[in-house]
C-alpha cells in the first residue's frame, strides 16, 4: 500500500504506529473563514518525543492549524485533544507545558524587553532564567529596549526566548526563523534541538524552509487541501522517494506510467516521475520498450516540496 | 501572587502619568476619608466624589491597557484569567471596599450607596477604556435629568431612601463589567486591520489605542462594511476615469482614493449622516435646558470637523513604510515632486472639513432652532477653512511624538474653538456682511500663510519611509 496517497478525495494513510502517547490528537477538524473552507475533516496525530514540521503551500492553513490546535482559533467542527485532555479553548494546568511562537509578534510594543520577560516569567511554575539571559546575551537583545524598536527579526527572536524559557513539552512554532538572518537561524536550530532533546518534548513548527527540517531530521507533515497527506520521518521519506527520469529525444506525448508514481511531469524530452519505492529492472525494461533513457535520482526535501505540496 | 502583582504593574509601565494623577486623587480621597474619622462625614463625602472620578479615571486606563493585553495568545499564559480576576479584586479593594469602609468608620450616611455608586463608576470607566458602547449608558440618565429634571430630582429623592438602590446600582455594574470583560476574554479569529488613514470614526475621542482595529460590533462591522464598499466603488471610478483619460487631475483623484479612501462624496455623506443621528441624540438629551449658546454649537461643530487632522497626522506616520510603495509606483522626477503630490492630495481634507463644519453647524442650527443661522454659517465656514488649513500643515510638518502632537492638535482645536467664538462676536458687532469680511481676512490669511510655510518646510523635506518610533 502505497504510503502517499495524494488524491483530494481520498481519506489520509493511517499513521505509523506512535512509539509513545500522542500530544495532540485531532479528529474531524473543520474551519472556515467567511465562505472559504481552510481545514476539510482534519484528522492528525502527533506523538510525544517528536519535532515534526509542518509543511503547505501558501495559504494552505498551517498557521490557522496551530492556532486551532492551542485554541487560539475557534473551530468549526471536530475535536482537538493536547495532552490527552479536550482543547476547546486554553487553560487548565497543562498550560505550563506549552510554548508558542507566533508568525508575527505584535504583543506590548511599549514594553521593554526585560519587562515582558518578568511578566511572562511570574505566570509560570518553571523559568529558565539563565537560558534566558544567555540567549538574550547570544543573539543581542537589548532587555532594556522597548519590543516596538525592536527590528521584525528581534521581536521574533525575544517570542522563542519566551516560549522556550518555561520548558515546555511541547512546543509550537509557527514560521518562527521567517525572520531571521542564516546566523541567527542556525543558532537557534541548535538550541531547539539541544532543548528538545529531553524524552517526551515535542516540537511542531511550520516553516518553508526545509534545510532546517534537515538539520532537525524532523517527521514530514503535509498539509493540503485542508488536510494532512502524511506524516512520515525524513529519513523514510529519502529512503522510499525517487525521482526517475526517462528522456527521449521524440519526446513524450504522455509520461509513462510505472508502479509507485505519485507525480508525473512532461517537459520536451524528459518525463520527471516521482516513485515511491522504484522497482530499478522495471523502470529500465520500461526505458528498453519507450527508446528511451532512464536515470534515478534522489530527491532533496525542497524538491520533495514543490513535487507534493 | 507574582503574576498579580505584574498585572497590576502594567499601568504603571504604559501609562505612568495616569496613574500619577489617579493616584494622586486616591491619595487625597484617602487623606479626606482620614480625616472624616475626626472631622465628621461631610469629609467622607467629598473623599468618596474624589474617589469616585479618581476610580473612573484609573480604570478608562486599565481598560485601554486591557484592549491590549486581551489577546488570544495571552490567553496561553498559564492560569491567565483567574490572575487577572486576582489584579482586579486587588484593584477594586483599593479602589471601592477601603474607601467605602473608611467612609462607614466615619459614620457616613448611606455608604452602602455610595459604594453601589463607586462600583458603578468604576465599571463605567473601565467600559470606556475598553471601548466599548455600553460607557454611553450613562447618557440615559443625563437625558432622564435633561428631560424631566422635577420627576428626576424626585426619583432620586425616593432612591436615596430605598434599600433597593445599592442593589440596583451593584448589579448594572455587574452588568456593566461583564459587557466590557466578556468580549476581550473571547477568543475570536483575528480580523483584517484597517489603514491608518481610514476615516470612519464619528466621534471626537477616538483615541491612539483604538486606531487600525476593526470594529468588532455586529452595527460596527456593518458600518464598517459601508464604508469599505463605498471606498471600493470610489477606487474603482477613479481608475476608470484615469483609464479613459490618464491627465493630471484624473491622476490625483486616484492617489487621493488610495490615501484617502474615506473621504469620497458616498462616504462623507454617510458620515454626515451618522454624525446627524450622534448630534441628534445629544441635543435630545439637552434640549429641554432652558439656555444654549449658539458660539457654543459652533464652535463644537468646528471641532467635530477638526477630529480628522490627529487621526491624519499619526495615520501619516503609521503608513510611513507603505508609502515607499506608491513613491515606487509615481516614480517622480524629484523628491520635493513626490511631496508635492501628497501634499496636495492631502489638500482635499481642506473643502471636506469646511463642508463638515457647515453641515454640523447647520444641523445644531436646526436643532437648537438658531435665531441667526446666517451668521453662525458664515463663522463656521471662514473658521473652518483656516482652521482646516492650519490643521493640515502643523500635522504634516509637526512634532511626532505623541506628546507633542497631542499639544498640538489641543492648541489647534482650542484655537479654533477660540475663534470661532471670536468671529461670531464680531459678525454680530459689524454685521454679517463687514465682520465676516475681516474675520475672513485675518482668519483665512492666517490660515493660507502657515499653510504656504508649512507645505513649503513639506516639499523641502526629503520623504521618510522609515516605521515611525513605538
Amino acid at each position: 500500500m502505497s504510503l502517499f496517497d495524494l488524491s483530494p478525495t481520498a481519506n489520509p494513510p493511517p499513521n505509523p504506529p506512535a512509539p509513545s502517547p500522542a500530544v495532540v490528537t485531532v479528529q474531524r477538524l473543520e474551519k472556515s473563514f467567511a465562505k472559504r473552507e481552510v481545514l476539510r475533516a482534519l484528522d492528525w496525530s502527533v506523538p510525544a518525543g517528536r519535532v515534526i514540521g509542518l509543511l503547505g503551500r501558501n495559504g494552505a492553513g498551517k498557521t490557522t492549524l496551530l492556532r486551532c490546535l492551542l485554541g487560539l482559533s475557534p473551530i468549526d467542527s471536530g475535536e482537538i485533544s493536547l495532552f490527552g485532555a479536550p482543547m476547546t479553548e486554553p487553560g487548565g494546568e497543562r498550560m505550563h507545558r506549552i510554548g508558542f511562537v507566533p508568525q508575527t509578534f505584535d504583543l506590548f510594543p511599549w514594553m521593554k524587553v526585560r519587562a515582558y520577560l518578568d511578566f511572562t516569567a511570574a505566570f509560570y511554575a518553571r523559568w529558565n532564567t539563565s537560558l534566558a539571559d544567555r540567549l538574550l546575551g547570544d543573539w543581542q537583545l537589548d532587555p532594556k529596549q522597548k519590543i516596538g524598536q525592536l527590528s521584525q527579526g528581534q521581536r521574533q527572536k525575544l517570542a522563542i526566548v519566551r516560549a522556550i524559557a518555561p520548558e515546555p513539552d511541547l512546543l509550537v512554532l509557527d514560521e518562527p526563523v521567517a525572520s531571521l538572518d542564516p546566523q541567527a537561524r542556525r543558532a537557534f536550530m541548535a538550541e531547539l534541538l539541544e532543548l528538545m532533546r529531553g524524552p517526551d518534548k515535542t516540537v511542531i513548527f511550520s516553516t518553508h524552509i526545509t534545510a532546517d527540517l534537515e538539520r532537525a531530521e524532523a517527521d514530514i507533515a503535509l498539509l493540503r487541501d485542508g488536510r494532512i497527506q502524511f506524516t512520515r520521518p525524513l529519513a523514510e521519506l529519502r529512503a522510499r522517494l525517487r525521482r526517475v527520469v526517462f528522456t527521449r529525444e521524440s519526446g513524450w506525448p504522455q509520461a509513462p506510467v510505472v508502479a509507485g508514481l505519485l507525480k508525473a511531469t512532461v517537459k520536451d524530452a524528459r518525463a520527471e516521475l516521482l516513485v515511491e519505492d522504484p522497482v530499478q529492472p522495471s523502470l529500465e525494461a520500461l526505458a528498453v520498450r519507450e527508446g528511451a533513457t532512464v536515470q534515478v535520482e534522489t530527491p532533496t526535501l525542497e524538491d520533495l516540496f514543490v513535487e507534493l505540496a | 501572587m507574582r503574576a498579580v502583582w505584574q498585572l497590576s504593574l502594567l499601568l504603571w509601565r504604559q501609562m505612568a502619568v495616569l496613574v500619577v494623577l489617579a493616584g494622586a486623587i486616591w491619595l487625597v480621597g484617602v487623606a479626606l476619608l482620614v480625616a472624616s474619622l475626626r472631622e465628621g462625614a461631610h469629609l467622607a463625602g467629598m473623599g468618596l466624589n474624589a474617589m469616585a472620578f479618581g476610580s473612573w479615571f484609573w480604570h478608562l486606563g486599565q481598560g485601554q491597557m486591557l484592549r491590549g493585553l486581551c489577546r488570544p495568545e495571552s490567553l496561553l499564559l498559564p492560569r491567565f484569567r483567574a490572575r487577572l480576576a486576582g489584579a482586579g479584586a486587588l484593584d477594586l479593594v483599593l479602589w471601592i471596599a477601603l474607601p467605602a469602609t473608611m467612609a462607614a468608620l466615619a459614620g457616613m450616611p448611606h455608604v452602602l450607596l455610595a459604594a453601589s455608586g463607586l462600583m458603578l463608576a468604576t465599571a463605567l470607566g473601565l467600559a470606556s477604556g475598553t471601548g466599548k458602547r455600553v460607557s454611553l449608558v450613562i447618557w440615559i440618565g443625563f437625558i432622564a435629568i435633561g428631560w424631566k429634571p422635577r420627576l428626576a430630582a424626585r426619583v432620586g429623592e425616593i432612591a436615596l431612601q430605598s434599600p433597593w438602590t445599592p442593589v440596583l446600582l451593584t448589579l448594572a455594574a455587574v452588568l456593566v463589567f461583564r459587557l466590557a470583560l466578556q468580549p476581550l476574554l473571547r477568543i475570536e479569529d483575528v480580523e483584517p486591520g484597517t489603514s491608518p488613514l481610514e476615516s470612519t470614526g464619528m466621534g471626537r475621542v477616538q483615541s491612539r489605542a483604538m486606531e487600525g482595529r476593526p470594529a468588532r460590533g455586529a452595527i460596527g462591522k456593518r458600518i464598517q462594511g459601508w464604508f469599505d464598499g463605498m471606498a471600493q466603488r470610489a477606487m474603482e471610478r477613479a481608475l476608470m476615469a484615469y483609464r479613459r483619460h490618464p491627465g493630471a487631475r484624473q491622476r490625483m483623484t486616484l492617489i487621493r482614493s488610495l490615501l484617502l479612501p474615506h473621504d469620497n462624496p458616498e462616504a462623507i455623506a454617510l458620515r454626515l449622516v451618522l454624525v446627524a443621528a450622534i448630534v441628534g441624540i445629544y441635543f435630545f438629551a439637552i434640549l429641554h435646558r432652558p439656555h444654549y449658546n449658539a458660539a457654543v454649537i459652533g464652535a463644537y461643530a468646528v471641532l467635530l470637523s477638526l477630529t480628522r487632522f490627529p487621526q491624519l497626522g499619526r495615520g501619516m506616520l503609521r503608513m510611513r513604510p507603505n508609502l515607499a510603495d506608491l513613491y515606487l509606483t509615481l516614480a517622480p522626477e524629484t523628491r520635493a515632486d513626490y511631496q508635492r503630490t501628497l501634499v496636495h492630495a492631502l489638500l482635499l481634507l481642506v473643502p471636506v472639513t469646511v463642508l463638515s463644519a457647515l453641515a454640523y453647524t447647520a444641523l445644531g442650527i436646526v436643532l437648537a432652532h438658531a435665531t441667526e443661522p446666517g451668521r453662525m454659517l458664515v463663522t463656521a465656514a471662514i473658521v473652518g477653512a483656516a482652521a482646516s488649513l492650519v490643521a493640515l500643515a502643523v500635522h504634516l510638518i509637526g512634532p511626532e511624538g505623541s506628546f507633542g502632537r497631542g499639544l498640538v492638535n489641543i492648541v489647534v482645536v482650542l484655537g479654533a474653538m477660540g475663534s470661532y467664538w471670536g468671529g461670531y462676536v464680531l459678525l454680530g458687532l459689524l454685521g454679517v456682511a463687514l465682520g465676516g469680511a475681516l474675520l475672513a481676512l485675518v482668519a483665512i490669511s492666517f490660515g493660507l500663510g502657515v499653510w504656504f510655510a508649512a507645505q513649503r518646510e513639506y516639499q523641502r523635506r526629503a520623504p521618510c519611509f522609515d516605521p515611525p518610533p513605538a
